[in-house]
């Protein structure tokens, strides 16, 4: 059952589906429950091939309901259970996440998102930003990582299962198509060997002793009849969540001071913004980048600094507008422009965000 | 900060231009390099041009597509009609000259058409199969992308398990690797065409090979 999975570090080069699956079994997950969507099909099938000669489990249920569900129940019996899902896939399992964030279990999810609405493309985009961060009935009382490399990849799914287990909250790692289906190094580690402590798992229902003297009795409901309890029940959830904000908002920058655009993106679109931005700088032009590593909590009180120090902001996404919400409500008045590219649906180039930089700082090229 | 080599193939299903591609990005990871490989997917299980995109760099790599290739390879006529958006004037753009019916779409605007012979070549010296292994060494030839020893290494790795059963395919792949090397660096020979635009230099130094005669056994690095 300890039998380590990764003996010694060593250099990779695989598809982000591979990648994940590998991650899961370092940071110790023992069962999968997934419905098949591309793109992530390959997280189970790389699970499903490994999981046998490290003795964890899989599920295929009917449909994502049914897989968030049972990854529910999973953690529920004090199993490190995890699901992966993307598209249309991702609606569905908006309700049994909502659940773990009622009931504080602490679910992972992996996302790889694909085109939108509906069924659209099964290629890559970055429109499930609104729904992974707050896609339930709720407050969005979760947790979302997203990645950019394969490296990050790695350490953000063992991450997300020790920020689960820790704050009892449902985590996601928001990846794309590109980053499932794209092959590139990384370094796969075990977790334990680099000083990265893995959070024990622990049931919710079955404890040892009796409830009300041993112990105090296990009750996670879903289900409230009076206003006043449950809200009660929330906002003690909002302040534990509040709380730890600034342990868990994370966030990527360079080259703020004295710059005059500040060009903001997340995950895979974040490389072609720090391409743009270097390239940029070598020819003397005044601009920086920020990309936020959590989308929820989003890093609040560094983008309103950053929207103080600069006089205009350039969001870029593939999506028409998913990030720009989240950023423009937390630099609320703040004087800074905030100028946008958003293409819903596509991928990004550094070409493109040089480009569209050049032309809101009016400075084209010669 | 150095730039990416980017280099994009399209063909058709069963042409083989995804493993060309992986190869490509395999060999490069195993020197240490950069690389980045991802094949266009979409929801057909069957036909339709097959793309992949791939990039090499001693520097962390940008988005995993770009919008133009250093080094851009059709191998069907609707590979050719499908490229065509992703060639430029620094573009070095081979194509199979055996195709039917793509000369006049072939992209004037690219900096060099470098047309190789590969499918006939394939079929006549070697064995049909190996044409996308061909057309790997026509890309090492143009670009010094990678090493010659690299490209075997990453071919035995990912035919090793055939090679294996039978021996003698091994020295047909990577005699057809070297033919490929040999099919841009020696033209022009009888039925390569190539042609290089006045006006570009080709991209940036790393198609400079092509045009001098220089023997595989010299090929040692291609970290421009």
């Amino acid at each position: 059952m300890l039998q380590k999975v990764i003996q010694e570090e060593k250099r990779a080069f695989m598809t982000g589906n591979e990648v994940v699956a590998w991650a899961a079994l370092a940071a110790r997950a023992e069962i999968m429950f997934g419905y098949p969507i591309t793109p992530q099909n390959e997280i189970m099938h790389y699970w499903t091939r490994l999981a046998p000669k490290y003795g964890k489990s899989f599920l295929q249920t009917e449909d994502e309901l049914s897989a968030g569900f049972a990854a529910a129940g999973g953690v529920m019996s004090g199993r490190k259970a995890f699901t992966a899902t993307a598209g249309t896939g991702n609606i569905l399992m908006q309700e049994p996440l909502s659940m773990a964030e009622m009931m504080r279990l602490p679910v992972v999810a992996v996302i790889q998102q694909r085109g939108g609405p509906s069924t659209a493309t099964v290629i890559y985009s970055q429109q499930e930003v609104n729904l992974t961060t707050m896609g339930g009935n709720g407050e969005g009382l979760r947790i979302v990582y997203s990645t950019a490399t394969h490296q990050e990849l790695y350490d953000y799914t063992i991450k997300a299962f020790n920020t689960a287990w820790k704050y009892r909250f449902p985590t996601f790692v928001l990846g794309d198509g590109y980053q499932a289906k794209m092959r590139e190094p990384l370094t796969l580690y075990d977790p334990e060997a680099r000083g990265i402590q893995l959070v024990e798992q622990e049931p919710f229902v079955g404890q040892k002793g009796s409830p009300g003297k041993d112990r105090p009795p296990a009750q996670y409901r879903n289900t409230y009849n009076l206003e006043e309890e449950l809200f009660e029940k929330l906002m003690s959830d909002v302040r534990d969540y509040e709380k730890i904000i600034p342990e868990l908002a994370e966030f990527q920058s360079s080259g703020v001071e004295g710059a005059e655009l500040a060009i903001v993106g997340h995950g895979v679109v974040f490389r072609a913004v720090r391409e743009a931005v270097n390239v940029l700088r070598e020819q003397g032009i005044k601009v920086c980048y920020f990309r936020p590593v959590t989308l929820r909590p989003l890093p609040v009180p560094q983008l309103k600094s950053l929207a103080g120090e600069v006089k205009k902001i350039l969001i870029v996404e593939s999506a028409y507008g998913q990030l720009a919400r989240l950023v423009t409500e937390a630099v609320y008045g703040a004087n800074a422009e905030i100028h946008t590219l958003f293409k819903p649906g596509v991928g990004i180039t550094s070409g493109e965000v040089e480009a569209r930089a050049r032309e809101i700082l009016q400075k084209p090229l010669h | 900060m150095s730039k990416a080599i980017k280099i994009m193939l399209a063909g058709e299903g069963g042409q083989g231009v995804q493993s060309v591609a992986e190869i490509l990005a395999e060999a490069a990871n195993e020197e240490g390099r950069q690389a980045l490989y991802i094949p266009n997917f979409g929801v057909e299980q069957r036909g339709g041009v097959s793309l992949a995109f791939v990039q090499i760099s001693d520097d962390p790599i940008g988005s995993p597509k770009f919008q133009t290739g250093d080094v851009v390879v059709a191998l069907s006529d609707r590979a050719v009609y499908r490229t065509r958006q992703y060639v430029g004037p620094e573009t070095t753009y081979i194509y199979d000259s055996g195709m039917q019916g793509a000369e006049g779409e072939l992209p004037e605007n690219a900096g060099r058409l470098l047309g190789i012979p590969a499918i006939e070549v394939a079929k006549k010296e070697f064995h049909p199969r190996v044409f996308n292994i061909v057309i790997l060494g026509a890309i090492i030839g143009a670009t010094d992308a990678i090493t010659l020893k690299q490209a075997r290494a990453a071919v035995e790795k990912k035919l090793g398990y055939k090679f294996a059963k039978e021996p003698s395919l091994r020295d047909l792949n990577f005699a057809a690797l070297e033919r490929g090397v040999g099919l841009v660096r020696t033209s022009p020979e009888p039925g390569v065409a190539t042609r290089v635009n006045a006006d570009s230099d080709g991209a940036g130094g790393k198609a400079r090979a092509a045009e001098s005669h220089v023997s595989s056994h010299s090929l040692t690095g291609g970290q421009s």
